[in-house]
């Protein structure tokens, strides 16, 4: 809703008749642009930076899946998430995120079906991974669905175990996970195209170790200093990373696959000693894999398809990322305002990622797409007898575009600017988090110490809190090669967190009936139903899906699963953690003679 | 002493009711209102065919019984808007005249105020709960005398109040903000006004500041940058301090053991600066939540025993 602040003036389109008076008075904005929404979505579901490395890499080890058809589907099951979340928006604009509309939503006895379903099937798995087996097993798993009850009975209880692990202890994990993505995608590509065979500390797992600390650093700088600045790196952002993939996508559009063949095969000669790469990288992979790669049917939908949706959500799961607040004396304008913004992220992602796919089927060709991102990848996974690299760095494909023109420095102007993708993705890293501890803080669950910020306003506590494990799990990350394998764990918590909201948007309707009729969603219906809650069930069987699939792993393709009881003891570690946290905190409170069942107590108004 | 601290309900009919019941519903002793009490929208509700037409929230609804009618003017007050009944003449006369907006706008807010009192009078006489409301920047000064005319409700602006062994100081003027409201001071003149009031203070570490203006750089007074054109800057993500620097340097001169803020209804938190706690419960009062503070206060030894910031 477009609304003025000037006294007495009208918020209606200037040709109808008014239907809101509004006088002058403090936070009346003209609302805000559905732009800077799609700016948030688009750049969070991120096709270079998430997309190009976490899940395009990946369609080797699903070879009768269809990847456009994985693209299309996941981003049709996005597109119910985005209006869940708008609707959250919409109903409850300034909570603050997952971590407010779970406590106010999840309490009594949905708080305790969320916190039992959540709980107990953890606490079973982490059972499993320790050895228990059976009814052994079965037993903890009952423990942990009664504590989950008894934790989601306590108002904000689950909330915040879902939103703490998803929106703070988590990104923990994602800050190497950045400095992986900035090494792979920038430093060891820069380097190769200056011809630096020796990076010195910043090869191998130091390099790693070091580029995450770098990360660590600019995204804490960012915060201290305010992200008033860097909306604008990020718009710029925006530009020169869509123009860079239009120059990249324009190039592999007029070259013919054996002028890209020959091309990486000069390229690797030059840079890495390699000869004939292109063709051996398909060979080795041939050979390991037993059978020739197949070709992309753009149209086809393989059996394996619904394999390759879970590996999607790696890129596509984030259109919902930003954009939490929103002006007063507001309508149903901002709710599709809201969704638009993020419809559009996931949709402009979407249509460039299939362009990207056919782009690379034509021109790369799709056995050597496959082929060369497995070749890398295989190793980093630890993939038992998986051959060595044909060239030591990941084929890029901003680089491997970059190939197509013979001129270096051409090459690094690409490739550089293609940095541009990262730059304004990485700096919300730990926004989000600072402000999921401090609602934690205010609501007492955390010292008040946690919300404590200089004369300056900075966060340091809070920066302290997220910057500390994020330097132990960078330093595990780089020195231990478990470490890597946990790195879909980073998708996974923030699936669960998401799929607690999902669920809280579908009973919001009957459950916190007040809140919902005063919104603007009230009037929202499909077939009776309120929109809201179609969105948010259908939002909560995908994610339930997808997460039975990562967790179950019948064929061994996320790693994340009950094949790798480090990861499911490092997600019970987390939750446990999470929990533990409350529980103290109750306790403690509540020897202060503070209740924390207060916080969310609705007072009586008649 | 227990202190329940609401503010920023601008008109909010539901949040108000809340907040007359928090002294039983919590076991407060005193019940402040830190001002913004005014609504900022009028929705017409206009005659129509016999029935009457109204949007909210950009839907339009079509009332055809009284009783439709009643509910709808219930849920537009418990927004915090004042529902107007028009006939389609009448909303014509005043798109083009805006004075008769402002008129209206002025008598419905006295209205509601009066009204409020009326409420309050009846739900707190006999509770021993005491109840202080200072009007705040978005509250015109016709207020004021209705408050002070209430019989349970003491005025807060400019008044020195005794609470338990503590001393209340109100003033609901702040920092200028890009909407010329009624109550804007520049720094050095508020930074006087808040002087003046302390002045009357006993012994300055038992004061109980309640000051409409957030600290500057407190984190309570982190709100949402605008641009030129008044929009949100990065959809609203890039937060800015807004907050007073007068009521910062006055807090941290005079130690006060608790402050009391609300202005940015986005900056919910509490802090210490110095030996102050020094809070901001916010406001969702759209949603007809009562966000508020909930502060136990030791009177032996002056100063805050606990606090919960709440949305009730």
């Amino acid at each position: 809703m477009e609304t003025t602040s000037s006294e007495g003036q009208v918020a209606a389109p200037a040709a109808a008749s008014p239907t809101l008076f509004l006088r002058n008075a403090t936070g009346l904005v003209k609302g805000w642009s559905g732009f800077d929404a799609f700016v948030y979505s688009f750049m969070s579901v991120n096709l270079v930076t998430l997309g190009m490395y976490y899940s395009f890499t990946v369609f080797g080890w699903v070879q009768d899946g269809s990847p456009i058809a994985a693209i299309l589907v996941t981003a049709v099951a996005m597109t119910f998430l985005a209006i869940t979340y708008a609707g959250l928006v919409a109903v409850m604009p300034r909570a603050g995120g997952d971590y407010v509309w779970q406590s106010r939503i999840l309490d009594g006895p949905p708080g305790a079906v969320a916190g039992a379903v959540t709980i107990g099937i953890g606490a079973g798995l982490v059972a499993g991974a320790l050895g228990l087996a059976g009814v052994a097993q079965l037993a903890v798993g009952i423990v942990g669905a009664i504590a989950g009850a008894a934790l989601g009975m306590w108002r904000g209880g689950i909330g915040f175990i879902l939103a703490a692990t998803g929106w703070w202890l988590i990104l923990a994990l994602w800050a190497p996970i950045y400095g992986a993505i900035l090494n792979l995608q920038f430093v060891q590509p820069v380097a190769a195209l200056l011809g630096i065979t020796d990076l010195g500390p910043l090869a191998g797992q130091s390099g790693v170790f070091i580029v995450s600390l770098i990360v660590i650093a600019l995204v804490t700088g960012l915060v201290a200093l305010g992200m008033a600045g860097y909306a604008r790196i990020q718009r710029a952002s925006l530009g020169i990373g869509l123009l860079v993939l239009v120059v990249v996508f324009a190039l592999m559009a007029i070259s013919s696959q054996a002028n890209f063949q020959a091309a990486f095969d000069r390229e690797a000669q030059a840079l890495w000693g390699v000869s004939n790469a292109y063709q051996t990288t398909i060979d080795v992979e041939t050979t390991f894999y037993g059978a020739e790669f197949p070709a992309l049917d753009p149209l086809g939908f393989g059996p394996g398809t619904w394999l390759l949706i879970p590996l999607m959500l790696f890129w596509l799961l984030y259109p919902n990322w930003g954009a939490t607040l929103y002006g007063e004396v507001r309508g149903a304008g901002d709710f599709r305002k809201v969704l638009i913004g993020m419809l559009g992220g996931i949709w402009v992602a979407t249509f460039l990622a299939i362009v990207f796919v056919l782009l690379s089927a034509k021109t790369f060709g799709w056995d050597f797409f496959q082929a060369t991102n497995v070749n890398y990848l295989d190793p980093v996974y630890a993939v038992e007898g998986a051959p060595d690299p044909v060239i030591p760095i990941w084929s890029y494909p901003m680089m491997l575009g970059a190939f197509l023109i013979d001129n270096r420095i051409i090459q690094i102007i690409i490739v550089v600017l293609a940095g541009a993708w990262f730059l304004g993705w990485a700096g919300t890293l730990f926004l989000s988090s600072t402000r999921m501890i401090f609602a934690a803080a205010f609501d007492r669950i955390l010292p008040e110490q946690a919300a404590r910020v200089s004369d300056r306003g900075v966060p340091w506590v809070a920066l302290l809190l997220i910057m500390i494990p994020s330097v132990i799990l960078s330093y595990f990350y780089a020195f231990n090669s478990d470490f890597v394998a946990l790195t879909l764990d980073a998708t996974l918590v923030i699936a669960v967190t998401f799929f607690g909201s999902a669920f809280a948007a579908t009973i919001l309707p009957w459950w916190k009936k007040d809140v919902y009729q005063n919104s603007p969603m009230a009037r929202m219906h499909i077939f009776g139903l309120p929109l809201v809650s179609i969105a948010g069930a259908i939002t909560t069987i995908f994610l339930g899906w997808v997460l039975y699939m990562w967790i179950v792993d019948p064929n061994g393709l996320y790693l994340i699963g009950v094949g790798n009881p480090n990861s499911i003891i490092f997600l019970g570690i987390l939750y446990g953690v999470a929990a533990l946290i409350y529980v103290v905190a109750r306790l403690y409170r509540r020897s202060q003679g503070v209740d924390l069942d207060a916080i969310h107590a609705e007072i009586p108004a008649d | 002493m227990r202190i329940f601290f609401a503010t920023d309900i601008h008109g909010s009919e539901v949040c108000w009711r809340k907040f007359l019941n928090a002294g039983k519903f919590h076991k407060a002793d005193v019940l402040i209102m830190g001002g913004d009490m005014t609504g900022k929208a009028m929705v017409p509700i206009v005659q129509s065919n016999g029935g009457w037409e109204v949007t909210l929230q950009e839907q339009r609804h079509e009332l055809h019984r009284e009783d439709e009618l009643v509910a709808m003017e219930k849920r537009i007050r418990d927004r915090g808007y004042y529902p107007i009944r028009l006939t389609r003449d009448e909303l014509q006369a005043w798109s083009a005249d805006k004075a008769l907006v402002d008129a209206r706008f002025k008598d419905e807010m006295l209205r509601s105020v009066e009204a409020w009192m009326a409420l309050a009078d009846e739900r707190l006489g006999g509770t021993g709960i005491r109840c202080v409301v200072s009007p705040a920047n978005d509250d015109m000064f016709e207020i004021d005398p209705i408050i002070d005319r209430a019989e349970h409700v003491q005025l807060g602006e400019a008044n020195t109040i005794q609470l338990d062994g503590f001393t209340l100081v109100s003033t609901g003027w702040a920092n200028p903000t890009p909407w010329n409201t009624f109550r804007e001071l520049p720094e050095d003149e508020l930074r006087t006004r808040i002087d003046g009031l302390v002045a009357t203070v006993p012994d300055r570490q038992r004061a109980i500041f309640n000051f409409h203006a957030p600290p500057y750089a407190s984190n309570l007074d982190a709100a949402p940058q605008l641009d030129a054109d008044m929009k949100y800057v990065a959809g609203g993500q890039a937060l800015v301090p807004v907050g007073s620097k007068a009521v910062r340097e006055s807090i941290l001169d005079y130690g006060p053991a608790l402050s009391l803020h609300g202005h940015i209804h986005e900056g919910k938190g509490a802090v210490k600066l110095g030996r102050t706690l020094a809070v901001n419960p916010g406001s969702s009062y759209e949603d007809g939540v009562l966000q508020a503070a909930i502060v136990d206060l030791d009177a032996k030894k002056g100063e805050v025993k606990r606090y919960l910031l709440i949305n009730g």
